[in-house]
């Protein structure tokens, strides 16, 4: 049985869709094939909140009177980039404030899409048309023109398991590692996780209309590191990172519940992003990759206490998720960094958005390329 | 524990003399001493047994009030977002994901306010309290 965008849009306005979350669906695949899983549902809807340091956005201040080309700017004492247009900046969530490395890019995103006010200073040489050279003032999501979210590189196709076989704890961006294989971090939401439900890229691509940061979002672009040759298990899996997505929202209808500050010791700072991404069951193919459950998924255990991180072992993300691993006959505490009960509460979102007919599916204008790899940086 | 000074000995070398003649080990976590008020020193103060229970004496000889103190671990849980990056550091299991709701739980009275969680929450909604017993 197959279903167009068009027919499944068509029951979504009249209130007919069936629409299920990743986790239900995964559940419902116990006892049903896909083929009957195809003909009952319509919809299934998939979720992530983790942190993604790849994120950012663009502000457009207003023009002040006299005008100024901003060029060296600080937003609450944390440099942002102004090397586009006279006011228009992009704020990178991991940029440090110089004095403060516990705050940084991401927490004047938060500020700003919280309503509170963050202090501008800019300066300038000042030229011909834009003659003011210094301004000192502040901003809020109300007197600015625009703030577009737009992250490069967020939702990994699965990403490691991070342990640290060292004698010294290591902080790193996959939280803190406790020394001797004291602890495994993980951060993919499993069966639940957009890209992990559509591996080949079928339904998602570009102009996929997601759920992004509380408010409605587009998949702009492939993200970058993006990676399409990786080896896959024996469900069609990748097992290691590899499909990543660039998005794009209006942050001014976003809210903190979804966008969130993040401050990971010793590394620096990240954000976490809330993303939802509703997957048609166009077909029995596509209904067999979204009943893919935690058990069918796996990914790599790294040393990250080694700097080029060596793979000591596999596992799936049900072992993962029942709280302990066994690595080299040692049980290991695991902990996922991205937020499940997050995840589950925007996949429930979603569901009811798409069920009452707010939320219409969109085709993507352009599907991803396939048979990508990654290149690496050479020192010459 | 904290010891409280009255403002006429803050300008005695208390500390200095509890390290030099009780040979304990003084670790100063807080300090709040103002020249002629009365002052405040949070430490910990480890060692052979005998020179700390000396080092007490002398500390009630200069008339310094001393109140043992606990810490403890605080938790803002209500702006907790439930990632598990503190119950992986977490080892005597106060900090828990629940695996049916997916969410944390904290069991204070497990906890040994080792600090481990202070560093790994990323959104640092862990801080040490220290509240005299």
């Amino acid at each position: 049985m197959k279903k167009s965008y068009q027919e499944i849009n068509e029951k979504i306005k009249r209130g007919e869709a069936v629409v299920l979350t990743a986790e239900e669906v995964s559940e419902m695949g116990r006892t049903m094939s896909p083929a009957e899983v195809a003909g009952k549902v319509d919809v299934v809807t998939t979720a992530t909140f983790g942190p993604m340091c790849s994120s950012g956005m663009f502000i457009n201040t207003g023009h002040a009177n006299p005008p100024i080309r901003m060029e060296k700017v600080t937003l609450n004492g944390v440099p942002v980039f102004s090397g586009i247009a006279a006011v228009d900046l992009y704020i990178g969530a991991t940029e440090n404030h110089p004095e403060d490395p516990a705050y940084g890019g991401a927490h004047v995103i938060e500020d700003l899409i919280s309503g509170k006010d963050v202090e501008l200073v800019a300066h300038a040489k000042g030229t011909d048309c834009y003659p003011l050279k210094h301004i000192h003032t502040t901003i809020n999501r109300d007197n600015i023109n625009e703030m577009v979210m737009f992250n490069p590189r967020n939702a990994y196709q699965n990403y490691p398991v991070a342990v640290n076989t060292t004698n010294r704890i290591k902080y790193t961006y996959m939280g803190s590692l406790l020394p001797r294989l004291g602890n495994a971090n993980y951060s993919t939401s499993g069966e639940l996780s957009p890209l992990l439900n559509d591996p080949e890229l079928r339904t998602i691509g570009m102009g996929t209309r997601i759920f992004l940061g509380g408010t409605t979002g587009y998949v702009g672009w492939y993200g970058t590191q993006f990676k399409t040759n990786p080896e896959l298990n024996e469900h069609g899996v990748p097992v290691s990172n590899a499909a990543t997505l660039a998005l794009i929202g209006d942050a001014s209808m976003m809210s903190n519940s979804f966008i969130k500050a993040a401050y990971y010791e010793k590394y620096g700072v990240s954000v976490f992003v809330g993303i939802g991404i509703p997957i048609p069951l166009l077909d029995e193919e596509m209904a067999a990759r979204v009943m893919i459950r935690n058990e069918q998924i796996t990914t790599r255990i790294l040393d990250y206490g080694d700097p080029e991180h060596p793979e000591l072992g596999r596992t799936t993300y049900d072992k993962l998720m029942s709280g302990e691993i066994e690595l080299n006959q040692k049980k290991i505490k695991t902990a996922s960094l991205s937020s499940i009960y997050k995840a589950r509460e925007i996949a429930e979102i979603l569901k009811n958005l798409v069920k009452e007919g707010s939320f219409l599916l969109s085709e993507p204008v352009e599907m991803f390329p396939r048979g990508k790899g990654l290149k690496s940086l050479e020192i010459r | 524990m904290v010891l409280r000074f009255p403002a006429d000995t803050v300008n005695e070398p208390i500390t200095y003399t509890l390290i030099k003649e009780y040979d304990v080990l003084i670790n100063i976590l807080n300090a709040d001493i103002t020249h002629g008020k009365e002052g405040n020193l949070l430490i910990e103060m480890a060692g052979n047994e005998n020179n700390v229970n000396e080092a007490l004496v002398y500390l009630e000889s200069k008339e310094v009030e001393i109140s043992p103190v606990v810490k403890t671990i605080l938790f803002r849980e209500d702006l907790c977002i439930h990632c598990g990056a503190c119950s992986s550091v977490c080892f005597p299991g106060a900090l828990n994901m629940e695996s049916r709701t997916g969410l944390l739980q904290f069991s204070p009275e497990k906890c040994v306010a080792c600090e481990l969680c202070i560093k790994a929450c990323p959104l640092r909604l862990f801080e040490l309290n220290f509240g005299v017993n």
